[in-house]
């Protein structure tokens, strides 16, 4: 146990070096830091958003939503195929389905065929066909329950929520140069992190707003009509009603748009012609002009509804036809809800709406706090520690147990830089408790050799056969160890789980410097002084 | 040279009765689990945000606040419709600093399980925020906001899950490990001796009323991880005294191993506890919790390496006849 062959020394040594080189930049000041000529590692540890503040948000995609759309929209494509064909059959929606009943057997013969070509591959690419997009269940004769596939849904969950990470990225980050973590967690959430974020109100709005945009053709209702779709929610075949942000009252409207949000091509916000008041100035795309254009012509004189999220922003008069592709939202906006306005659209709307499940924002002032604490309770277990070693077991084999911890603290904080881990509060208690619990192995091999010194064994003996002895203990103890903060990475979140991976480095780190660094120390020692007896 | 070196001066051969004592633990230690159990299933334990949900607003005012200002703010709750706000203040280690205001609107009964839990939740956290801007015009909800939390009742839900389980897979994790690594009584003796740490870890938490949230959780693991660490190092020892005293019966090859590890279980609690007090003192309100609870458990993983996994293989009983590795 004791014999190093040259080679390893020099492994031994180099992994502890490269460990110093990946941990050094931690402690140099940034100027320093961006300095070093270029091998060296500059990377730092990666702050979590708990030390140095900021805006993590946890966001609920609403998929039911989408989900709802496209059986709507399924069950218009099967009633325009059935019509085609003149085959007779109601469609109602229940519930997650819709059911198709014919008229009779002859119908029901022909039908079925059309109702099963409307089930199509979800993703035509996808090798080996992949699933079908309606699950059809016969009920009886005539009648037929529809469902959207399992793979259906799966399909429009995943392409609702990579949307919107697009649309919040452009939202969020119109430059491009903001510092931010946006991914897909889970099966139905967004996480949204912003490292220094210092208006989260403002973040959340932005989160907030669909910002659905549509310019709808006004439907003159009267009262009666108008309260009972208001308040009954019984409208008019395809039509709708809006609450007007001027608070006059509700207004009805045609459901189906004329333009939408997707057919501007660019937004900004602006001030009025004539009364100077802010705006927001648009332009369309080829098409959205054309559409428009048509829509103007044939009705001059009449009033349009420009909707918002819900909400009738304006609805002014056609004065005459507009087709010049560009055009003003007035809507007593100010500077800056005409910015945030423009913002939005210019981003494109939110597939679904988004829902804040979780929201956890530190500011920069307690980060550093914790820092601070979590640097003097460090150093102050450290010293402890150190101390604790020296008077207990000596100062020669006190130090070999302290280099070795001392070693220990470097690989870990070499070994989180090199992995881009981040250092989370949670964190900063897993080293502090590494420091406490990485010397066991080392008091673990001390002690055997005390004991095989009282059994009669002389010194090299007697602590070739303490390691030797002591090497499957120390290994079963951490191996078990390693289990329990395995189990909280793979099943804890956040915070929690940068506590897990300081905890494991550090438990492999200590095995490492105890059983190998510490022993290569003693063994040099033991060839150098050839000692007639252990000072322990 | 100046070298002290204490443990030469320590006892080499200890000889403690631990197994002597082993049925006044046994009961000491039953008389804890049925207490933890009561405990917990009588009061419960005090949900941190991560479990329970809710929100929870920390901030200070440009001064420390008066009992004036926490009874105004008190009163917000009622008045916007909120319920009952828990408040309370937080200490500064910085003598600079202004107390800060840790302000929690508890969940609703009307929300529980509510679809729209999630946007209600918001919508009381700007309410309170903006009630108190007005009462405190100074306060800005930016520069004066140490942090925000707020957790719907899908999440904590989750969260309260998955932290459950993250106890029962690493407890079943173990046991399969130690059995591959010894037999199955030690696998079966060191889970015992973990599900009473955890068991009585939940206890102390119901007592205490302390907050109970996520950290805990991970204390918890960590507990048994330090435990473990304990108990495989005892076994480890009878295993290889089993091998060396054949002849020796089974409570003195037991009672001999604990003495044998003495000393350096005790080396390590003293370091882990050097650590942690450190921790406990110095590292802030936020850590407080968690060193708390890992103090509790070096002391309650020592006592059950020693007082319950070893005892446990005496009524288990060992295959003597040749332990296989």
């Amino acid at each position: 146990m004791l014999h190093f062959s040259r080679w390893k020394i020099t492994l031994i040594l180099g992994a502890i070096m490269v460990g110093l080189l990946f941990a050094m930049p931690n402690v140099m000041s940034k100027d320093v830091r961006e300095g070093l000529p270029w091998p060296l590692p500059k990377q730092t540890l990666n702050l979590g958003l708990d030390l140095q503040g900021g805006a993590h948000l946890l966001l609920e995609v609403d998929l039911k939503d989408g989900v709802e759309k496209t059986l709507k929209s399924e069950l218009a494509g099967m009633r325009a195929a059935l019509r085609e064909e003149r085959i007779s059959a109601t469609l109602r929606i229940k519930d997650e389905a819709f059911f198709v009943t014919f008229k009779n057997d002859a119908d029901a013969e022909t039908g079925a065929p059309i109702i099963r070509k409307q089930s199509v591959p979800v993703d035509a690419n996808a090798i080996g066909g992949g699933g079908k997009t309606l699950d059809i269940e016969k009920l009886d004769e005539h009648r037929y329950k529809i469902t959207v596939s399992e793979e259906n849904i799966q399909y429009i969950s995943d392409r609702t929520i990579e949307q919107s990470i697009q649309v919040l990225r452009k939202r969020i980050d119109p430059t491009g140069t903001t510092e931010m973590t946006l991914a897909k967690e889970g099966s139905e959430r967004i996480l949204l992190q912003v490292p220094g974020a210092k208006d989260v109100d403002e973040l959340k709005a932005r989160i907030a707003k669909t910002a659905k945009l549509g310019f709808h053709e006004v439907e003159v209702a009267d009262s009666v009509v108008l309260q009972l779709c208001v308040e009954d929610g019984q409208c008019p075949l395809g039509k709708v009603a809006y609450p007007q942000r001027n608070g006059q009252g509700y207004m009805m409207v045609l459901d189906r748009e004329i333009v939408t949000g997707a057919d501007l091509k660019s937004a900004s916000e602006g001030l009025h012609p004539q009364n100077n008041y802010p705006i927001v100035n648009f332009k369309y795309n080829a098409r959205g002009a054309r559409k428009f254009c048509d829509f103007t012509a044939t009705h001059v004189g009449e009033p349009f509804a420009v909707v918002l999220d819900g909400e009738i922003i304006t609805a002014p008069n056609i004065n005459g036809a507009i087709c010049g592709g560009s055009g003003f939202i007035e809507g007593s906006f100010t500077m800056e809800s005409a910015k945030e306005l423009s913002l939005l659209l210019n981003a494109g709307a939110l597939p679904a709406k988004l829902d804040i499940a979780e929201e956890r924002t530190v500011g920069p002032e307690l980060g550093a706090d914790s820092i601070q604490a979590g640097k003097i309770a460090s150093m102050l277990g450290l010293g402890g520690v150190f101390i604790f070693m020296w008077i207990t077991y000596g100062l020669r084999f006190g130090t070999f147990a302290n280099i070795a911890l001392a070693t220990n603290i470097i690989l870990i904080g070499g070994a989180l830089s090199l992995l881009g881990a981040t250092l989370t509060l949670p964190g900063i208690a897993g080293i502090i408790l590494t420091i406490g619990m990485a010397v066991d192995a080392n008091v673990l091999i001390f002690e055997r050799i005390r004991e095989e010194t009282s059994n009669g064994r002389g010194p090299i003996n007697a602590i070739d056969t303490g390691y030797r002895l002591s090497l499957a203990p120390i290994l079963d103890a951490n191996i078990t160890t390693l289990i329990a903060a395995l189990t909280l990475y793979f099943v804890g979140s956040g915070p929690i789980r940068g506590f897990a991976v300081t905890l494991s480095i550090g438990i492999v780190m200590s095995v490492f410097t105890a059983v190998v660094v510490a022993r290569l120390m003693t063994s040099t020692w033991l060839r150098r002084a050839r000692p007639k007896k252990l000072p322990i | 040279m100046f070298d002290i070196s204490l443990v030469r001066h320590l006892p080499k051969d200890t000889t403690v009765p631990f197994i002597k004592v082993r049925l006044i633990a046994m009961v000491l230690s039953i008389l804890a689990i049925i207490a933890s159990i009561f405990l917990f299933t009588t009061k419960n334990l005090n949900y941190g945000l991560d479990f329970k949900g809710g929100t929870v607003w920390e901030f200070h005012l440009t001064e420390s606040p008066t009992d004036a200002d926490l009874t105004a703010i008190r009163a917000l709750g009622p008045q916007l419709n909120l319920g009952e706000l828990a408040i309370q203040t937080i200490g500064q280690t910085d003598k600079d600093k202004v107390q800060a205001i840790r302000l929690s609107v508890s969940k609703q009964e009307a929300l529980e399980g509510d679809e729209n839990d999630d946007r209600a939740q918001q919508v009381a956290l700007r309410s309170i925020q903006a009630a108190v801007v007005e009462m405190y015009p100074e306060v800005d909800n930016t520069e004066n906001t140490l942090s925000v939390q707020v957790l719907g009742t899908k999440v904590s839900g989750e969260l309260k899950r998955k932290g459950a389980m993250a106890v029962v897979l690493a407890l079943m994790m173990v046991l399969l490990y130690i059995w591959f690594r010894f037999e199955w009584q030690f696998g079966l003796g060191a889970v015992i001796a973990l599900a009473h740490d955890v068991i009585l870890t939940i206890g102390v938490f119901s007592l205490t009323a302390l907050e109970f949230n996520l950290a805990i959780v991970a204390a918890i693991l960590t507990i048994v991880g330090y435990s473990l660490n304990d108990t495989v190092i005892v076994y480890d020892r009878i295993r290889e005294n089993l091998r060396k005293f054949k002849k020796k019966p089974l409570d003195d090859v037991l009672n001999l191993s604990i003495n044998d590890t003495l000393s350096r279980t005790i080396m390590t609690s003293m370091t882990t506890l050097l650590a942690l007090t450190a921790l406990y003192i110095w590292g802030g309100p936020g850590l407080n919790g968690f060193a708390f609870a890992m103090i509790w458990g070096v002391f309650v993983g020592t006592y059950s390496s020693i007082f319950v996994a070893a005892p446990v293989l005496l009524l288990l009983g060992v295959n003597r006849a040749g332990p296989q590795k």
